[in-house]
């Protein structure tokens, strides 16, 4: 099948390119450090301060770039696929503001300290409730507004609750780091932040990509698809788990990082197709390169302090969600007089 | 330094025409102008953690109204002790709006918008300056002890840290080190702070100056890695990772450049603040540094 050899191009091609920006990751910084050195410090020689520069700054954080880019953009071509809707992506139905609202009410309550295995999965219990809630809320043949609409109620409460947690807690310096919850950043992260993250961004990844058969039996229709032998309630149940998994990982670590989720598969359904099992791979492939580019773009654009990567990512991803509503607008409007 | 602002304008004929009885209080400025309110001295209210150490190191307890939110915490009040018997205020305006202080005290960064609302009020606010060195933090105690109404109850305090830095001058073995003072969130404190001066007392270098030269700046852990100063200054011995910024201190690469016998522990309550804790600040640096 051609489609199917292009698919596989598109993926190998994309996979180069996310290897290429990790690679190239490792040799920017605030500390300039020359290739040679960058590759020597990466295979454990020359100076101490480059070996450590290389392998325990830059190296997780770029290992963070590429896992949660995969995750989110694979988890918005799963909600994309599930809900038979081009507008679904987990920061628009509040998960990651729910996960951050998680991570920071464990925090206040002295539950756990910011290294521990608590915070990923208070940060998932928090993705999987807004999920749930939401498609709750929506209903099983949920439009494009209400989806939306129910989204942004919750993403404004959570965000909110946030504040609110990081303001009763006996911290000093809340308002620093509501700005860190709400704003995701991969500065300074450690190989630490990676075991606390990567366990569930793998489970959660693997999770959605088993029900790739699925995704393609469901855009015949519900009823089609159930006919096919797909339990639809039991598919929505594994992709809920598996999107608070790999988001609330993500921004346990991270903080909240929007908007990768939306943009990755609309980017690769020019290349492959709109076949939601052939778009889960690409995507998160996509989603890997995306985060990787903006991290380090954060890097790179001069300024006095660190620019969260989360404020570049939204930065992109608003206009594009603009752009997309401008094109689904009969549809949007349709479902207003419904 | 200190510095006393007026009243506005308005709030002075405000005043006028509130009577002469009130006029008169507010014009009476000037440490030795408490009039015949009490012999005491000026009751004050402090609304800065600062401010709070040098009125309870140096005003009578009755003189005393009220201090900061800050003033009980054990980590950031020298006197926190001590504290516990004054009213807490909230910090914010009302509350001194009150008590009607002869005196408040506040930082020259507290809140602007309750600084001008005390001071359209009528009341005297005297705004204290960030202290930059020993010799700036002397010079402070003693206008505050002034304006209190104690003008020589400073000289105490001020012996015990000039005896603490002659100690630790004869004490300092000469060898020049450089030491990062580093905070949550990879705060540096910079060439122009207290701190450059406290490590200067012991013979030490601030490595923050080449940095920041003003009052610090928020660093990367590459920078940090980079610069490898030979020491570094941290305000806990095991931080405790309560939020994303303290987990920064705990980062894998600066645990492998800095064992602990690379880190010198100085409480933030004694680096802090002007006062009279700055004599303990230089005896503990002074201890640290010949420990090795």
């Amino acid at each position: 099948m051609v489609r199917s050899r292009r698919g596989a191009g598109a993926s190998a091609a994309l996979a180069i390119l996310a290897v290429a920006l990790a690679v190239a990751s490792l040799g920017i910084g605030p500390v300039r450090l020359a290739p040679g050195t960058v590759v020597a410090a990466l295979l454990g020689q020359g100076d101490e301060a480059a070996r450590l520069i290389v392998r325990e700054i830059r190296l997780p954080r770029a290992v963070l770039s590429l896992a949660i880019g995969g995750i989110l953009g694979l988890s918005g071509a799963a909600l994309q696929g599930l809900l038979r809707n081009p507008l679904a992506a987990p920061s628009l139905f509040g998960a990651p503001q729910a996960a951050a609202f998680g991570a920071v009410a464990t925090l206040s309550l002295g539950l756990a300290d910011a290294l521990s295995y608590a915070l990923p999965l208070a940060a998932i219990a928090g993705a999987f409730l807004s999920v749930f809630l939401l498609l709750a809320v929506a209903g099983r043949e949920a439009g494009l507004v209400l989806l939306i609409l129910a989204g942004l109620a919750i993403s404004s409460l959570a965000g909110a609750a946030t504040a609110l947690a990081m303001n009763l807690a006996p911290n000093p310096f809340a308002a620093l780091e509501i700005a860190f919850w709400l704003l995701g950043s991969l500065e300074d992260r450690s190989f630490r932040h990676v075991a606390m993250a990567l366990p569930f961004i793998l489970f959660g990844g693997a999770l959605l990509l088993s029900e790739r058969a699925s995704f393609r039996a469901l855009t015949l229709g519900e009823e089609a698809a159930q006919s096919l032998g797909v339990e639809v309630g039991r598919l929505r149940l594994v992709v809920i788990v598996g999107v608070a998994l790999g988001v609330g990982a993500s921004v346990a670590v991270a903080g909240t990082i929007g908007f990768i989720g939306l943009v990755a598969p609309h980017l690769v359904r020019p290349l492959v197709g709109s076949d939601p099992a052939r778009l889960l791979v690409p995507s998160g492939l996509a989603g890997a390169c995306l985060l990787t580019a903006a991290d380090i773009a954060v890097r790179i654009i001069p300024s006095t302090t660190d620019i969260k990567v989360g404020v570049l990512t939204a930065i992109i991803g608003v206009p594009f969600f603009l752009t997309l509503i401008v094109r689904e607008r009969r549809r949007l409007a349709a479902g207003l007089a419904a | 330094m200190l510095q006393v602002r007026l009243p506005s304008r308005r709030a002075v004929s405000c005043l006028v025409r509130a009577g002469a009885a009130s006029l008169a209080l507010a014009l009476s400025f000037g440490p030795l102008a408490t009039g015949p309110v009490r012999a005491a001295g000026p009751r004050v209210v402090s609304i800065n953690l600062c401010a709070d150490q040098l009125v309870l190191a140096l005003a009578d307890p009755d003189q005393i109204l009220g201090l900061s939110p800050y003033a009980r915490d054990p980590l950031r009040s020298f006197a926190a002790a001590d504290a516990a018997r004054f009213p807490r205020l909230s910090g914010t305006a009302e509350e001194v709006m009150v008590l009607r202080p002869d005196l408040t005290l506040s930082g020259r960064f507290t809140k602007r918008a309750t600084r001008d609302l005390l001071r359209e009020q009528g009341l005297r606010l005297v705004e204290l300056d960030t202290v930059r060195s020993l010799d700036g933090a002397i010079r402070q105690m003693r206008e505050v002890a002034a304006l209190l109404g104690h003008p020589d109850r400073a000289d105490a305090a001020v012996s015990r840290i000039e005896e603490a830095v002659a100690r630790a001058r004869s004490a300092a073995d000469g060898r020049p080190r450089s030491v990062l003072p580093l905070q949550r969130r990879g705060w540096v404190s910079g060439g122009d702070t207290l701190m450059t001066s406290l490590l200067a007392a012991t013979g030490l270098g601030n490595a923050g100056s080449a940095l920041s030269r003003g009052l610090g700046r928020q660093v990367s852990l590459e920078a940090i890695v980079a610069l490898r100063p030979d020491l570094l200054l941290l305000s806990e011995a095991s931080v405790r990772p309560e939020d994303q910024g303290s987990a920064l201190l705990q980062h894998d690469a600066l645990r492998a450049l800095y064992p602990p016998e690379k880190r010198i522990v100085l409480p933030e309550l004694l680096t802090i603040c002007g006062g009279p804790m700055l004599a303990d600040a230089v005896d503990r640096l002074a201890d640290a540094v010949r420990a090795p």
